[in-house]
């Protein structure tokens, strides 16, 4: 009893010896999961995103030249209707790619981890992916042998006597070509979300008497909303980067964002100070987006 | 006859659906196969069969050392970003800190910046580090990307997975790495195999920041793209071929495998 | 090997702004060693030449392999094996799909290894200007005077004093003959015929190409810079524009030779292998005249190993080996011996050697300073109106 009492000097120091070593240990798990990425993420990523801010404000900057002064100017410039007409068509672009990967998507990402037999699933859905294995390039040059006005499509339609269809060098084939380029994008990550469900809410919810219908609309998609906010994040985002499908298949009239930004950088004006800009137009719009669209999956997820 | 009856009611709308779908995938693919058969360079008129493209193709050793520059950018970037990229996305799932939403959004940026500009400014920050390009400087600036698109995967089945089944396994005793390889990893590896297959596939088919970090390295797409210039010939479409043809056979011959151990386990 | 030392300080100064943290430091940094490299390695590849002559193949394997950065087709693994034969010196190639990559990834920093690169001529001129080629040391290269005469001393870079040509050609019209009554023989084809043509006719994605094209058939320079002249153009193509297709540098080919496209605006060296192809297509160069573009081979004051690089360039202007290219790659060559030694049925294809006539009445892409921010607003207009 006679060791009862501790000095207070003691004490502190062990509980201050021990929080700390409960501390590091805290860290050692959130460090080993978090670290390795983060320094990564922070070095090849976040520093060169602030450089791309810093040629961002200074107006007109050619590469090789001496930063004079900063401004806003390329941000002002981005208010001019030709480029605000630029961007408007290239979220257009995205938005309808995206909108059609899921209407096609949906199904089949669907039929491969629900219906398919199972020992198949993971051969039908690397083999739904395998088409991307050849180069964008090609890819989208086959789509101008089939879609062209003396095309594949074009033949195989006349032979069935149906109307033919000249939309070669239009928006509806930047369409097509975009939703063939990232369907198979949203098709794996709702795939990874379905494969999850919980076939036991489904089966309880066709013994409690739902109908197929209302199971689809009750159970599978509030279920699987994460995955389709994902998907269709995935699409839109990348998409919006696409810049080979509308110069190849899109007509005159189909500048895109990335086109014009790649323009900036590597066009004959190289004006890295407005492609930076238009960069971070870019950038804090599209993060607007998918705050606005992961706030409301998160909420979706939650209340399902 | 009882694989016959278990086949039959599985004719529904949504297998024909996807079928089409299948269709739709492959038609791009059918119409280069079909041209890289053909006579003529140009893939507008038939001229003749012929496997002259795929002779060339067989001599053409640049295309190969591409090919090897692109599957070794690829494998490396895509290997380490599965790893670092799940420990992520369960490290943003499991914990909450000061500065997380920063940390998340930052692992979004990637698909959001545009490739043209994360490229130069990649590599500006490489030449101010004094660090000269090489295929490894491509495989860091690959592994950015494929990072991002691992852990948007596997963020989208964390979020709604159960989190009681860990901690079940922690309550049973098991450490907290055991709990991972064991409980969690399992349970995510099919988020992590399509997060793996997506950062592949568009690792395979950067252009734009393989130009401008690749050193001593030429990725078949700067290969592909550079040749536009005095035309693609049908002995890239010949290559296309081959390669769908070798890693479809490899996927089904991986399946085929997966099925007999799990029959000789079960 | 100077290079090594000057190229610590560096290192070190970079490390100690990574620890400030800033990325405005970083960016300072950087943008200032697209400028400011070329002073101190200007003064390396002056001290070169001196250590020349005897220590010269030493040199070179001492210092590895010769880097070169270039367009795909132009080197293919017999050259380098002929080269390797010949010289003893290792090759290594990297390829870009623009002059604009090219001049970005040097600028950045990141093409210190190259010793030899391919810009075209206004890429030249743009380089010289910003003091990232050296000048030629004229005594180590062999060949120079079988230039046929316009390239002596093209325009982009007077007496080739920082490039020698390597390849070069023209920008036409490539159409189908049976289709088109009558042949297009200059710019104005296009505007008087956009009916029968209407969205069966593609131009060139390249605004110096195809707004050049408008100022020339409007009797301006492909290189003006009088925004009243520009603006006459712009009206004018898009006064076309409704009847185009699509503006494609590449890709044109499959829709003209399926018969979907009536006539392309293309460079020679794409379209001489469709006319050779099948014969309905043929490929004219307007009579007004066009753009005639030149590739060029140039040691970047950066060059680790000019000693290889005058070697390739040597190797690359022998007549031999510069026809072998002509024959494979079908662009017409500056090399007057080279051509001596092409099969006739080359030499007398008018699309690839044009009349010297029709030659004189090309104008070469030269560099528009300012102006070309005009340029890129008119062309973003037209291509998103």
């Amino acid at each position: 009893m006679a060791n009862l009492p501790l000095t207070p000097a003691s004490s502190t120091r062990l509980e201050w010896f021990d929080r700390w070593r409960y501390r590091l240990v805290r860290l050692i798990g959130p460090l080993a999961l978090l670290g390795p990425a983060g320094l990564w993420l922070f070095l090849l990523l976040v520093l060169p995103t602030l450089l791309i801010l810093q040629l961002s404000l200074v107006p007109g900057l050619r590469p090789g030249q001496a930063i004079t002064a900063y401004g806003l100017g390329n941000y002002t410039r981005i208010l001019d209707s030709v480029y605000l007409g630029v961007i408007g068509r290239s979220l257009t672009f995205a938005s309808g790619t995206m909108l059609l990967c899921l209407l096609l998507g949906f199904p089949v990402a669907y039929w491969i981890a629900l219906m398919a037999p199972k020992r198949w699933r993971s051969l039908l859905l690397v083999l739904f992916i395998l088409p991307l294995w050849t180069s964008t390039l090609l890819r989208t040059y086959a789509w101008v042998t089939l879609l062209r006005r003396s095309g594949i499509i074009n033949l195989i339609l006349s032979a069935l006597h149906l109307p033919t269809q000249d939309i070669m060098n239009t928006h509806w084939a930047v369409y097509v070509g975009m939703t063939y380029d990232f369907l198979p994008y949203m098709v794996l990550i709702l795939y990874a979300s379905l494969e999850k469900l919980d076939q036991r809410l489904l089966e309880a919810a066709a013994d409690l008497g739902a109908n197929p219908r209302q199971t689809f609309w009750k159970v599978t998609v509030p279920q699987t909303l994460p995955g389709i906010a994902a998907g269709c994040l995935l699409v839109f985002v990348t998409s919006l980067g696409d810049f080979v499908v509308p110069t190849l298949l899109g007509g005159t009239s189909s500048k895109t964002i990335s086109l014009l930004i790649y323009d900036q950088f590597l066009g004959p004006a190289r004006n890295w100070g407005f492609g930076s800009a238009l960069s971070m137009v870019l950038i804090l719009a599209v993060s607007l987006a998918i705050a606005l669209l992961l706030r409301y999956g998160n909420r979706e997820a939650a209340a399902a | 006859m009882k694989q016959l009856s278990r086949l039959l009611p599985s004719v529904t709308w949504q297998s024909l659906f996807a079928g089409a779908m299948y269709i739709f995938m492959y038609a791009p693919i059918l119409v280069l196969g079909l041209y890289s058969f053909n006579e003529s360079r140009y893939g507008a008129v038939w001229k003749g069969f012929s496997l002259k493209w795929y002779g060339k193709l067989f001599q053409d050793e640049r295309l190969f050392l591409a090919l090897a520059d692109s599957l070794k950018i690829a494998f490396c970037a895509v290997g380490l970003s599965a790893v670092l990229g799940t420990l992520m996305a369960i490290g943003l799932a499991k914990y909450r800190f000061p500065g997380r939403s920063v940390y998340r959004g930052a692992s979004y940026l990637p698909l959001i910046i545009p490739d043209i500009a994360i490229a130069v400014a990649t590599l500006v920050f490489l030449a101010a580090a004094a660090i000269p390009l090489s295929i490894w400087t491509a495989i860091a600036a690959h592994m950015v990307f494929c990072l991002a698109y691992v852990a948007v995967v596997v963020s989208s089945r964390l979020s709604g997975m159960n989190p009681h089944l860990e901690e079940a396994a922690l309550d049973l005793g098991a450490t907290p790495t055991q709990a991972l390889v064991k409980v969690l990893l399992p349970q995510l590896a099919p988020a992590i195999l399509a997060g793996c297959l997506l950062a592949f596939v568009l690792s395979m088919d950067d252009l734009l920041i393989s130009s401008f970090t690749a050193g001593g390295a030429t990725p078949l797409p700067i290969e592909i793209f550079s040749r536009v210039r005095t035309g693609v010939k049908p002995d890239i479409n010949a290559l296309s071929v081959v390669l769908i043809l070798a890693s479809g056979l490899l996927a089904a011959i991986a399946e085929y495998l997966r099925y007999k151990s799990e029959q000789a386990k079960g | 090997m100077p290079r090594r030392f000057s190229s610590k300080p560096r290192l070190a100064a970079t490390r100690r702004h990574f620890l400030q943290g800033s990325a405005a430091a970083i960016a300072g940094i950087a943008l200032s060693n697209c400028g400011g490299v070329s002073d101190v390695q200007s003064s390396d590849a002056g001290a070169e030449p001196t250590e020349d002559g005897d220590a010269g193949s030493a040199a070179s394997g001492a210092s590895g392999p010769l880097y070169i950065y270039t367009w795909a087709d132009y080197t293919d693994d017999q050259l380098v094996q002929r080269f390797r034969d010949k010289t003893g010196i290792d090759v290594q190639i990297d390829i870009y799909d623009s002059n604009e990559t090219m001049l970005a990834k040097m600028q950045a920093g990141g093409g210190d290894n190259y010793s030899v690169i391919y810009p075209s001529d206004y890429m030249v001129t743009q380089m010289i200007d910003m003091g990232m080629l050296t000048e030629f040391d004229k005594s180590r290269l062999q060949g120079l005077d079988q230039l046929s005469p316009k390239w002596e001393s093209p325009g982009y870079d007077p007496d080739n004093s920082h490039s020698v040509p390597y390849s070069w050609g023209t920008t036409g019209l490539i159409y189908n003959s049976k289709e088109l009554s009558t042949a297009p023989a200059d710019w104005t084809y296009l505007w008087d015929n956009k009916d029968a043509l209407s969205r069966r006719m593609t131009m060139l994605d390249d605004v110096r190409e195809t707004l050049g094209a408008v100022l020339h058939s409007l009797g301006y320079s492909y290189n003006s810079t009088d925004p009243a002249e520009l603006e006459a153009a712009y009206q004018r193509l898009l006064e076309l524009k409704p009847a185009l297709a699509s503006f494609k540098s590449f890709g044109w080919q499959d829709e003209l030779l399926g018969g979907d496209l009536l006539l392309a605006m293309a460079f020679s060296v794409e379209a001489i292998p469709v006319t050779l192809e099948d014969d309905t297509f043929q490929y004219v160069i307007p009579a007004s005249g066009s753009s005639v573009w030149t590739d060029t081979m140039v040691i970047p004051t950066t060059a680790p190993n000019a000693d290889a690089a005058y070697e390739w360039i040597n190797f690359n202007l022998n007549p031999d080996v510069s026809a072998e290219t002509v024959k494979r790659l079908y662009f017409a060559t500056p090399n007057a011996a080279a051509k001596d030694m092409l099969p006739e049925e080359l030499l007398s294809n008018q699309d690839l050697f044009p009349s010297e006539e029709l030659l004189a009445k090309c104008e070469g892409i030269a560099p528009v300073g300012d102006a070309i921010e005009l340029y890129d607003r008119y062309w973003t207009q037209i291509t998103s109106a």
